[in-house]
């Protein structure tokens, strides 16, 4: 088909690209204000993140987070949100919002199938035959009103075996993603985002790629990915696409959010990441840290008077002399899984966390010493070498890095 | 040198406590009055203070108790402190730090302008099954009942050094049965035991630590009349009385016939009243500091108090209520503050459609906001009490208060926080505590591979949460399809 010339309400400024890997520094300014790129987007589900107050969560330096249109879709509904005014006024997020598709939900129900027109699932409360359709989803997503909205996209688990079923999705993702195109009422104050779909077979990821480029869409998502399979699959996917897609467009690979997930997948040249893990996991005692996850709930650190991280500048960890709380770790043990405020103080912290992961990542990639900077991040996480992830040093390798070489 | 052995205490008399008597008349009357110590926040009276759980205002991270709240002291049971004891030292009592800092203070990181008051229970107290003893009484940590010494509440006092000890007292709580006559008998003996040994405690038998520890000792008055216990408190108002910096009361009645000595000591009550009406009454008999457990109880009942002391005319013949049920949906689209005229940051930055959502979606953030918002009301319900009783017009504009607004606040609709810590976050919340010991301890493994629509799909409710398929079409998520 012949391209379409899209309306875009971003504009996407690359600065730097790492003379070695892929990687890449850009400023992306949204209508909500500008965010630097490589980025984190923290997941606020259903329009708050786990208990921080919309202040806390710009006191981390986030500009740009994510709400799940499904969840909004239900709670509190279109129909509210139309009242309303949209999801920044209802949560008083003045910065800008990225709407995760609503389809990935309903696709999980047991008893979902998929059909041209749309995705028909039964209600599980009734048990009457529903419809969801590209069009409902542009349009809640309209409704809502957030900076980057996604297409309603037909995802199969990048585990199934049914390679017919595969190939169908991806070119049911592209017609389906005309069908976004054509009922997206805002592509002037909201940006339509692709998702590349096509599962572990590169080759049906390289049609994909060609079909949705030529769509021209603000920014590019790679899909289906996260959802239980090798990361070697994952990597050479992200690596694939990314060399096809155009280099003047933000990258987003949904749902990754492992620190080590992130400095690899951004030497493949992903941009953009989100996940709900950093601050689900704070809920059960996690911290993350430049030395790998901390489960604080255990017992060895009840009297470890130490910070969470040592020298990180969050407000749970700074010291008191320098006008942050100095919250230790023996505290966190002392009200994890017991007061709300617990979960609350180590999400501040998980998500500032990965924020300056993505800050210092940029940082390199201006200043062209990435490499140094991703081998900086491993030796750091695992004591010995021996213990690195085989996966990433594979796909780093691809990318002129060799972990195991100084 | 000389100087301090005269004062017969290591303290300086500029670390001092001081509470001055503003306003008081004789009898049982409402009382202004000023609690200061250096490098605290000079508190107003009558207040309340801050009911804290594991050290933190439920719902409140330390950030937003400081950036969102006025509250300038918050009691702090030592019961969540010690769970090990006393086979293990708690870890509290490992954190050593220079000169005289508390460690409690820096553990829960309490800003420094606050004032630290510890006791041994909680406010409401979860009653034990075991009785006190002669030298223990009862307590419940997060994994058990077990007793609690008066000699190492002592030694936890000298070490975890609050600003104010609240006094063990043999109390029998408003949810235990009646004590028998011979249980009274030993209440009175026993609290006056305990009393003189958390006052020998502060005098210096602590030689390790350069200035000794400067706690100040407000003594537990007991819920009982005062002939039962009027050698104690005889014994307070003479012996023990230059060592006292105030007095904690459990039924403000025991504030009837305290020997005329006893007068100029603040009291902090412990009484849990119920409503700001049973509030008032108790300020009217001259209370003047109390925990407020209805402040915490209205927010897990996701309610947003809206009441303001004096009241403003009554307009209408139906009494109004204490508070809005955020829950209820008539707030969906409300773009309007939880009450108007408050300033808080819940109000300033939020609306009554994000809480109601909020509630709904059973996000945590719903019980923070109202936190926040609820702790405004009581500091503006206070400060017009105070102006109030400077003004003489206490008791006028307490009736006028009564008149115009309902008896007890809203009752709860909505699920409270417990429910959501269950269902939700698979953890409990520890502030919701009541079951006792021995309840499993629930886990979740870390993940090995992250699995996304796993982590989704734990995140909320899919919607077999009760949503009718009409209900989903109406919000215009989906649509109902005419059936093949
Ligand atoms: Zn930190
Ligand atoms: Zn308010």
């Amino acid at each position: 088909m012949a391209p379409i010339h899209m309306p875009s309400a971003l504009s996407f400024e690359l600065i730097a690209k790492c003379s070695v890997t892929k990687a890449r520094a850009a400023n992306l300014r949204l209508p909500h204000g500008e965010v630097p790129l490589p980025i984190f987007m923290p997941v606020a589900t259903q329009a708050s993140l786990k208990g921080l107050t919309p202040e806390q969560l710009e006191d981390t330096g986030c500009r740009l987070c994510l709400n799940n249109t499904y969840h909004l879709g239900l709670k509190p509904g279109q129909t509210t949100l139309d009242a309303i005014g949209g999801a920044h006024k209802l949560q008083s997020w003045p910065y800008n919002i990225l709407t995760e598709r609503s389809f990935q939900m309903v696709s999980l129900l047991k008893l979902s199938k998929v059909t041209e027109e749309g995705v028909r699932f039964l209600s599980p409360h009734d048990g009457s035959p529903m419809l969801l359709t590209p069009e409902h989803s542009i349009s809640l997503q309209n409704s809502i009103g957030s900076d980057i909205i996604m297409q309603l996209d037909d995802v199969i688990a990048t585990t199934s075996p049914d390679h017919a079923r595969i190939e169908e999705a991806m070119k049911r993702s592209v017609r389906w993603l005309d069908r976004c195109i054509a009922a997206h009422k805002k592509p002037e104050i909201q940006n339509l985002f692709c998702i590349i779909q096509g599962g572990l077979d590169l080759e049906l990821r390289r049609q994909c790629c060609a079909e949705m480029v030529a769509r021209d869409t603000p920014g590019i998502a790679i899909g289906g990915l996260s959802g239980g399979e090798a990361k070697d699959a994952y990597c050479k996917v992200v690596d694939t696409c990314t060399g096809l897609l155009p280099e003047k467009k933000p990258r987003y690979v949904m749902g990754v959010g492992y620190p080590e997930d992130l400095v690899v997948s951004i030497a493949l040249g992903a941009d953009m990441f989100d996940c709900v893990w950093p601050t689900r996991t704070a809920r059960f005692g996690n911290a993350i840290t430049s030395s790998g996850t901390l489960n604080l709930r255990h017992s060895s650190y009840a009297s470890d008077f130490s910070p969470v991280e040592e020298g990180c500048p969050c407000v749970c960890c700074r010291p008191p002399e320098q006008g942050g709380l100095g919250i230790t770790r023996a505290y966190i043990y002392h009200v994890a899984a017991k007061e709300t405020a617990g979960a609350h103080l180590l999400s501040m912290h998980n998500v500032h966390y990965l924020l300056t992961l993505m800050k210092s990542a940029r940082t390199a990639i201006v200043e062209d010493r990435y490499p140094a900077f991703v081998k900086g991040f491993f030796a750091k996480l695992y004591p010995e070498r021996s213990k690195y992830p085989e996966w990433a040093v594979t796909a780093l390798k691809g990318v002129g890095v060799d972990l195991l070489v100084n | 040198m000389a100087d301090n052995l005269t004062l017969g205490l290591s303290q300086l008399p500029d670390e001092m406590l001081t509470f001055t008597l503003l306003k008081a008349s004789e009898g049982l009357t409402p009382r202004l009055g000023k609690l200061a110590f250096p490098g605290r926040s000079t508190i107003q009276t009558p207040h309340y203070i801050g009911n804290a759980s594991r050290g933190v205002i439920p719902h409140l991270s330390q950030d937003l108790f400081r950036k969102h709240t006025n509250i300038d002291a918050i009691y702090v049971p030592l019961e969540d402190f010690v769970e090990k004891a006393p086979q293990h030292t708690p870890p509290v009592y490992e954190l050593d730090l220079p000169d005289a800092e508390s460690p409690l203070r820096r553990f829960i990181a309490l800003k420094q302008d606050a004032f630290l008051i510890m006791g041994a229970r909680r406010t409401p107290p979860i009653a034990a099954p075991a009785a006190n003893t002669n030298g223990a009484i009862s307590i419940l940590t997060s994994v058990g009942f077990r007793h609690l010494a008066s000699s190492d509440y002592v030694a936890a006092a000298q070490k975890l050094r609050p600003d104010i000890v609240v006094g063990l007292g043999d109390i029998v709580y408003k949810q235990q049965a009646k004590p028998s006559n011979k249980r009274v008998a030993k209440m009175a003996d026993r609290t006056e035991a305990w009393t003189k040994d958390i006052v020998d405690g502060k005098s210096g038998l602590d030689k390790t630590t350069r200035d000794g520890p400067r706690y100040s000792i407000f003594a537990s008055v007991l819920p009982i009349s005062s002939e039962l216990q009027s050698s104690y408190v005889d014994e307070l108002a003479d012996e023990l009385r230059d060592q006292l910096s105030g007095l904690a009361i459990y039924d403000p009645s025991s504030l009837t016939d305290l020997p005329q000595a006893l007068t100029p000591l603040p009291r902090l009550s412990f009484s849990e009243p119920s409503s700001p009406r049973q509030l008032l009454h108790e300020l009217s008999l001259g209370t003047d500091l109390l925990t407020i457990p209805f402040i915490n109880a209205a927010t897990d009942a996701g309610i947003a108090l809206d009441f303001i002391f004096p009241p403003a005319n009554a307009s209408s013949s139906t009494r109004r209520p204490l508070g809005v049920d955020m829950w209820s949906s008539t707030h969906a689209t409300d773009l309007s503050p939880l009450s108007s005229g408050c300033g808080c940051y819940a109000c300033k930055r939020h609306h009554r459609a994000y809480l109601q959502h909020l509630l709904a979606a059973k996000e945590m953030l719903g019980w923070t906001l109202l936190q926040v918002h609820n702790h405004a009301v009581m500091d503006q319900f206070f400060a017009g009490v105070r102006a109030s009783i400077g003004k003489d017009k206490f008791e006028e504009d307490r009736v006028a208060f009564e008149a115009v607004y309902e008896a007890e606040l809203p009752e709860r609709t909505g699920q409270g926080p417990r429910q959501v810590c269950v269902i939700v976050n698979g953890v409990r919340g520890y502030q919701f505590k009541s079951e006792g010991p021995g309840e499993a301890k629930k886990n979740a493994s870390a993940y090995r591979m992250l699995d996304e629509r796993k982590e989704l799909l734990a995140e909320a409710s899919t919607p077999s949460s009760g949503t009718d398929a009409k209900d989903l079409e109406n919000i215009g998520f989906a649509e109902v399809v005419e059936r093949q």
